[in-house]
């Protein structure tokens, strides 16, 4: 009970009681409780004397005029509000939702950079299907079958204009190879024959018994000669050299 | 004596009700789009809400941007307030008392700097609010020494600390109810009636001081 608990509790009982008692709620026991410990505590004493002046102050203040242009500001504020709010979400239709929905989703692309970027592969792109004789048009689905097909039929034709080609190209290679072994046999042949008739040619004839001599311009050099009738003889421009043999 | 108490405390509940379902109509209206509604909220608060903020601001001008502040924001979050949490009075003292709190955080620099004894107004030489009480004297009339009465305790409000402040004007000058309160500064019932008390002695102190100095 407040008075006979210890002094701290009964302090902070009586500030809990404080606001009630100044507000005239506080009744009865609880009442008679409260003013005997604010006789018998000089701290809460104070502080409820302290809290009543306080109030007493304060019932003094009076509410102040207000700006009589006050509540004009504020409607002119709040209707300016209203208006960008009006501006700033204007009623659209569904086409206009998608458009702004769209450029939200594509507004990390639709930036100048890639606006760049995609101009020059555009531009690019162009040249080279210019360079290539590749027209619009021909981009078509008909078009692209068409072409496909007519490629594919030049590419057969060029296989095989290049298959026979390779097959004339093997034949005349294999016509050249057999008549290089024909002439090869051939040649053969004449040796052989002429090797034979050598062979002959040196069983019938005597060996010659002549030394090797070497002949030169000066005045060594031997010449057969002979007049008409006569036996020829070996000569030189020094004199008469030798009666010739009659091999030579 | 207790019968009568009871019969007035009756009577204010009921008007507090009626007006509480005309305010919520009106802010149902205005939540719709009702311009007429918005203009009739902007008449029944204005007053309140200006008083409000020129407590806690301190100057005219201040409590003038403050409330127009208070009421663009009202004015786009209405459709936010829920009558079930809370009426609307006490949603728009919310409102006020969180632009209040931003804007006494962005000052409390000024305020720091500031002292009960400064002159009032631009005129830097003038006299102290002390002074002037003082060279009135006894002869002076009883509306003006009550207007710097006023005064003194309207700038002895800024020289308490910001909690004990909210809490006294919101119970001392618009008469809201512990619970009110209680919500609006989200603290509980007990919390709000200790700071109430601490600030009154305070603002008490404060005054008995300054007033003797006068004297």
């Amino acid at each position: 009970m407040l008075g006979e608990t210890k002094p701290g509790t009964q302090c902070a009982e009586f500030d809990a009681l404080l606001t009630e008692a100044i507000d005239g709620t506080l009744n009865g026991q609880r009442r008679e409780r409260f003013d005997q410990h604010k006789a018998g505590c000089p701290a809460c004493s104070t502080l409820f004397a302290e809290v009543v002046s306080g109030v007493a102050w304060l019932n003094e203040v009076e509410d102040v005029e207000p700006p009589p242009n006050l509540i004009h500001n504020i409607l002119a504020a709040t209707s300016g509000v209203a208006q960008q709010a009006a501006k700033a979400e204007p009623r659209r239709t569904a086409w206009e939702r998608f458009l702004v929905q769209t450029r939200i989703v594509f507004a990390p692309v639709l930036t100048p950079r890639f606006g760049m970027s995609m101009g020059m592969a555009f531009f690019s792109i162009t040249l080279v299907l210019n360079m290539a004789q590749v027209r619009i048009r021909d981009l078509t689905p008909h078009n692209l079958s068409h072409t496909f097909y007519s490629s594919q039929n030049k590419l057969m034709k060029y296989y095989e204009n290049m298959r026979l080609v390779y097959e004339i190209e093997s034949r005349v290679r294999d016509l050249r190879n057999a008549s290089d072994e024909s002439e090869r046999e051939q040649k053969n042949r004449r040796r052989e024959k002429n090797s034979n008739q050598t062979q002959e040619q040196n069983q019938n004839s005597e060996p010659d018994p002549r030394p090797h001599r070497e002949f030169s311009r000066g005045q060594n050099v031997q010449y057969v000669a002979s007049l008409n009738g006569s036996e020829p003889c070996l000569m030189t421009h020094s004199g008469l050299l030798a009666k010739p043999r009659r091999e030579i | 004596m207790l019968t009568l108490f009871t019969a007035v405390q009756g009577r204010q509940v009921e008007a507090r009700l009626e007006e509480a379902q005309v305010v919520a109509q009106l802010v149902r209206r205005c939540a719709s789009g009702d311009p007429l509604a918005w203009e009739e909220i902007v008449q029944r608060f204005h007053r309140r809400i200006y008083n409000i903020c020129y407590r806690f601001a301190g100057s005219a001008d201040d409590a003038q941007d403050l409330t127009q502040e208070v009421f663009i924001k009202v004015f786009r979050t209405v459709g936010s307030f829920d009558g079930e949490k809370a009426s609307f009075n006490t949603w728009m003292t919310t409102v006020a008392r969180n632009l209040l709190v931003d804007h006494f955080r962005k000052k409390r620099n000024d305020r720091a700097t500031d002292s009960i004894d400064s002159v009032q107004g631009a005129d830097e030489d003038g006299p102290t609010l002390a002074d002037r009480l003082a060279s009135d004297g006894p002869s002076a009339q009883v509306h003006v020494e009550s207007r710097e009465r006023q005064e003194m305790v309207h700038r002895a409000l800024r020289h308490i600390s910001p909690d004990l402040r909210e809490a006294v004007i919101l119970r001392d000058l618009q008469d809201m109810d512990y619970r009110e309160i209680a919500q609006i500064l989200k603290v509980p019932e007990g919390t709000v009636k200790s700071r109430i008390n601490r600030g009154r002695a305070e603002l008490a102190r404060l005054l008995q001081r300054t007033y003797k100095q006068a004297l």
